[in-house]
This record gives structure tokens, C-alpha cells and sequence, in this order.
């Protein structure tokens, strides 16, 4: 859950940002004196922040005898094998097919759902606004580990035990209040005055939603989608307890069985590290904006 | 004909709904499906879970109500105490490094340097990879064998300094495996992987100030220092707490970490409430291990309370 905003974002436009926009009045700042230690300091910085991802990288080139028994900081002979043995002998396609199926499907359901409820809470006035807000807060907090053991009796009772259909379940306790909790957020954003001249032109309510939330919600969506959906793609926990057949393992589960053994076969687990962040990373620079802002932007009192 | 009737008839009833009920009944019907999901998924194994910590159930057998025997066994389980008294350590470290490493990269990303965009792009990195892939590379970096950090410690002949200290010997240090270097380990990986969220925070909220409280501080002749306490403190102050306190309860109850690096051990060296909460289900002891989580409720509740307080609420 750690890679998670912390807090309710808010589209730049509502913010009071626009006098303080960084990028012109910080043209006019005189560079820093001590420029030189500053640079200093980020090179040290990105060597540590980057390191571990270059071994990993570099590990996954390697061949077996490189990895353990002659280390070195540079692959001597670069292969691909580790990638072939993941993804053939290791069935490794599967565990990514598992993957998306849940993740996809628990972020499809929580993106509607929650949308729904968000804009509920954002627009309307009613009695338990107020507490339908805090439960919601309260799940987003809730710890997973907290609920698992109440989970797995429950999912037991329903008949969903290993099948990605309870996972699916399972995981909208956490999906649910997050995607919910970051929309009302975006939500808050979107003038309410755009919806009722909307409305007195002669949309419904539905189709105000649908024609002037939605659209200018769309980089909130975007944004609470990924999260949501990396959120269902590393959960560990829960896939651990409620998955028990190889076939239906996803990404996390499959990864970490191949660290249980007694011989870690370090190239292959590199290589599932490898293709496994790769659509997540991936999805965070491609809108790394709407990102960045959603995960702090405008969010706090005062 | 009826066609036709039926929506006069409607028309003729709506007028006596008002606007507010109205919305009122729109406001209930979109918020219904959240709701029940919320019901049904996390109260309800919320409350469940406290009933259980209660019970002495086991696998197969619901068990019967035992009072505060669960939790007395707790008291004098020695694996338990050390779940604390990590957990404690893990939080507290973690989060000053995260506070330090992270405000202090956000101020001097928030200078105007050339390449600004690249470093902030490496900071990006960690937090954009799925926890899982982080803690492992983690893992393989800290191997005693074959791993990345023996390997420039070797390379670079910093490995005389640790194995002064009695960590290892032969250019081998199994970081992972021993209980002096154990949680140490686990905290470098989970700042590492947590503090770019920090810092990402920070930085959006240091853009928000504006420059003109700069220059006004600086025409009133305020010192590097006293900019920085009076200006910029006073603007992320409340970004920082929320950060912490999320961050704070996130960080106690994470299991991917400690499971993937070292699985709570070397003999609980790193032994965390989820991970014990999990061998005692494995086990099929449910009532202690639903106790053990149960038992992190009360603080659980006070971080939820204090943060309900602080985030934004709009009435």
C-alpha cells in the first residue's frame, strides 16, 4: 500500500497555484550559490536511488556462473536465457495473464462504482454524508492484515477459494475506498457551476455527470485507475492466502515461490522483476503529471 | 392511451417532492453500491476479526468465547514482544530517514538546477515500482554471496570498515542473515523504497508557495534560515504530518517486506505483527492470530482519528 497517494488530490486549476506557477518565477531566481555541492549531493543521491534497479537489470542479462560465482559490476557476457526460462519452462506468461484479469477487472469495477459514490458525496446533500465519509476513509487506512483472517472464513463460506474470481472479491476491500477517497478529491474540483448551467440547458443529472464531470475528471480517472490498478498488481498477502493452485498464481505469488527454495535462481527472479514493473513504471512516466499531482496536489486543510 | 397517462400522472405527483428530497434520494442511490461493498468487505471482517481475537477458534472448529485469554498469551509470547518492539524501531527510523531524505532532496529539487527534470525523473523510480520487485532486488543486493553490496564494498575497499566491525569476514557479510544487521537492512530498503514519496509530496507543496513570500521575506531582510522557518515550514507543515502519519501506519502494518527479505527472521530479528498474524494462520491457530492484529487496533484507531481530523473536509 505504500506507494499509494496520501491524500486527496485536487486538479491544479482549483488550487490557488496559478500566481506561484514554478517554472516562470523560478526562471527569474538566481541559481544557487553552493550549486556545485548541490550537484554534488544529487549525484550521490541518484547513484543509491538507481542502483538497485541497474542490478536488477544487469542481473536478468547474466548467466549463472556471472551471478555467483565471478560477480561483477558488469555483465561480461549478456544473455537472454533468463527471460526464455521464465517465460517457457516457468510459465511465466501465465502468472502475467492472472495478473492483469484481476488487477483490470478490480479496477474496471472500483473506477465505476466509486465514481458513482464520489460524485454522490461531492454534489449532494443527505443525512450520513458525513459518516459514509469516514467509512470510507476508514477503509483506505484499514490494514489488509488486520482483515485476512475474517476474509479467508468469509470467502470459504461463499465458495471462492482459489479462483480469481475471490481475489477479484477480496480485493475491492482495498480498491474500493481508495479509488472512492481519491475521486471525491478530483471531484471537489470541477466547478459545480459548469454542471447546473448544464442542467438548465436541459441535461439530466445523469447527463451531466456523463458529459461535464466525467470529461473533466479525466486525468483524476487516469490517475486513480493506475493506482487502483497497481494496488491489485502488487498485493502479495491476500493472493497468497486465497491462491493455492500453481495455474491461477499472480505476478507477486509467482515471484515469490521462486524464493522459497534452497537455490535461488537469482537470473529468472530478475527477470520476473524486470517484466513485471515494466507495465506499472511504464504507466506512472507515461502520466507522471496527473501522478505526481494526484498524488499530493491541493490536498490538505488549509 | 395509457401511454400517455402514465407519465402525466408521474408529473403531476413530482411537485410534491421537493428539490432537497430529491437529491437527497440521488445522493443515497449513487452512494449505495460503496457502501454495502464497504459493509459487507471491511466492517463487517472488521468487526468479525475483534470477535475472533476473542474466540479460540481453529481451522475446522469455530471455537468458543475465552475472554482476554488470547491476548494474556501474547503478553508472554516472546516472538510477539518482539513484534513490537521492531515494529517501534521500524517506524520511528524509517520515517526520520524518509523525513530528512526526503525534505531535503525536495529543497534542492525545488532549486533552479540544470537537469532538474532527469534527478527528479531517477526520484520517481522507486516509488513507480511495484513493492514487491523492490524488496526482492533488496534481497539480492544483501546475498552474501554474489550480491551487489559485498560486491562494491569488495571493489571499492569499504568492506575493511564493516568486517572491523565484526559483521563478517572474507569480503562475505550476510546482511539478511544475522541478527545485527537484519532490521538495519530491512530499514534501508524500506526507506529506500518509501522516501521518494516523500519527497514527491514535498516538492509539490514547496511549488505552491509563492515567490513572492520569497522576495518579501528577503526585502525585509530575512536570513536563508529564518525564510526557510517562516516561510517555508509554515507551508508543508501539514503536508508533512499527513505524510507521516500515513506513511506511519502503512509502514507498521506492510507484510511484502519483511516477508520477502527475511520472512520475520533471523529468530524474529525482524519480526513483524502481519507476518506473525500470517504464521499463525498457517498454523491454523485463528484466534490468536486474529489477536494478534486485534491487538494494534487501539493505536490504529487513534492515527485514524487524528487523520480524519487533519485531511480536508469540506464542511
Amino acid at each position: 500500500m505504500a506507494s499509494v497517494p496520501a491524500t486527496t488530490p485536487r486538479p491544479r486549476a482549483a488550487g490557488p497555484t496559478q500566481g506561484g506557477r514554478a517554472v516562470e518565477h523560478r526562471a527569474r531566481r538566481r541559481p544557487a550559490a553552493g550549486s556545485v555541492g548541490a550537484y554534488l549531493l544529487l549525484a550521490v543521491v541518484t547513484v543509491l536511488l538507481l542502483f538497485p534497479v541497474y542490478w536488477m537489470l544487469t542481473i536478468s542479462l547474466k548467466i549463472p556462473r556471472e551471478i555467483n560465482r565471478v560477480p561483477s559490476l558488469w555483465p561480461q557476457t549478456v544473455t537472454l536465457d533468463n527471460y526464455r526460462e521464465l517465460l517457457g519452462e516457468r510459465g511465466f506468461l501465465t502468472n502475467l495473464r492472472n495478473s492483469t484479469i484481476v488487477a483490470g477487472s478490480v479496477t474496471l469495477v472500483s473506477l465505476f462504482i466509486s465514481s458513482l459514490a464520489a460524485y454522490s458525496l461531492v454534489r449532494f446533500r443527505y443525512r450520513f454524508r458525513g459518516l459514509v465519509g469516514r467509512l470510507i476513509l476508514f477503509g483506505y487506512l484499514m490494514p489488509t492484515s488486520l482483515l485476512f483472517i475474517p476474509l479467508s472464513i468469509i470467502v470459504a463460506r461463499l465458495n471462492l477459494g482459489n479462483s480469481l474470481q475471490g481475489l477479484i472479491v477480496v480485493y475491492l476491500t482495498f480498491s474500493m475506498p481508495l479509488s472512492t477517497w481519491l475521486l471525491t478529491g478530483y471531484f471537489r474540483g470541477v466547478p459545480a457551476e459548469l454542471e447546473e448551467q448544464a442542467m438548465v440547458d436541459g441535461a439530466t443529472r445523469m447527463g451531466a455527470l456523463l458529459r461535464i464531470v466525467l470529461p473533466l475528471s479525466l486525468p483524476g480517472l487516469v490517475a486513480v485507475g493506475i493506482f487502483t490498478f497497481t494496488a491489485a498488481w502488487n498485493e502479495l498477502l491476500l493472493a497468497l492466502i486465497f491462491i493455492t493452485s500453481e495455474d491461477l498464481r499472480t505476478v507477486p505469488l509467482a515471484l515469490q515461490y521462486l524464493i522459497t527454495g534452497d537455490v535461488y535462481r537469482w537470473g529468472p527472479i530478475m527477470a520476473g522483476a524486470v517484466l513485471s514493473s515494466l507495465p506499472v513504471v511504464i504507466l506512472y512516466f507515461a502520466a507522471q503529471r496527473v501522478m505526481v499531482q494526484g498524488a499530493t496536489a491541493g490536498s490538505v486543510k488549509g | 392511451m395509457a401511454v400517455i397517462a402514465a407519465p402525466r400522472q408521474r408529473a403531476s405527483r413530482r411537485p410534491r417532492m421537493t428539490f432537497a428530497r430529491r437529491q437527497a434520494l440521488w445522493g443515497y442511490l449513487l452512494v449505495l453500491p460503496v457502501s454495502l461493498v464497504l459493509l459487507a468487505l471491511v466492517a463487517y471482517p472488521f468487526v468479525y476479526a475483534i470477535y475472533i481475537s476473542f474466540t479460540d477458534r481453529v481451522v475446522g472448529n469455530p471455537g468458543g468465547w475465552v475472554g482476554f485469554d488470547n491476548f494474556r498469551y501474547l503478553a508472554r509470547w516472546s516472538s510477539f514482544g518482539r513484534a513490537v518492539q521492531n515494529t517501534i524501531t521500524l517506524v520511528v527510523v524509517t520515517d526520520v530517514l524518509k523525513l530528512g531524505l526526503g525534505l531535503g532532496l525536495a529543497l534542492l529539487l525545488n532549486e533552479p538546477l540544470r537537469g532538474r527534470g532527469l534527478f527528479r525523473a531517477a526520484v520517481l523510480l522507486p516509488w513507480a515500482m511495484p513493492g514487491f520487485v523492490a524488496f526482492l532486488t533488496w534481497k539480492l543486493l544483501l546475498v552474501p554471496i554474489g550480491g551487489g553490496l559485498n560486491l562494491v564494498l569488495n571493489e571499492t575497499g569499504l568492506m575493511a570498515v564493516p568486517e572491523a566491525l565484526g559483521l563478517g569476514s572474507n569480503g562475505i557479510i550476510d546482511w539478511l542473515g544475522q541478527r545485527s544487521t537484519a532490521l538495519p537492512a530491512v530499514i534501508a530498503a524500506t526507506t529506500w523504497r518509501g522516501f521518494p514519496f516523500w519527497c514527491i509530496s514535498f516538492l509539490a507543496a514547496l511549488q505552491q508557495v509563492p515567490n513572492e513570500l520569497y522576495e518579501a521575506a528577503k526585502i525585509d531582510g530575512a536570513s536563508r534560515f529564518q525564510r526557510f522557518r517562516d516561510v517555508t515550514v509554515p507551508a508543508i507543515r501539514q503536508v508533512v504530518l499527513v505524510v507521516a502519519l500515513l506513511s506511519s501506519i502503512w509502514t507498521a502494518n506492510s507484510f511484502e517486506h519483511i516477508w520477502i527479505m527475511t520472512q520475520g527472521g533471523p529468530s524474529d530479528a525482524t519480526m513483524v505483527f502481519p507476518v506473525l498474524a500470517y504464521f499463525g494462520m498457517q498454523s491454523q491457530r485463528l484466534g490468536e492470530a486474529a489477536a494478534v492484529s486485534v491487538a494494534l487496533v487501539p493505536a490504529l484507531l487513534i492515527l485514524v482519528f487524528v487523520v480524519t481530523a487533519l485531511v480536508r473536509d469540506d464542511d
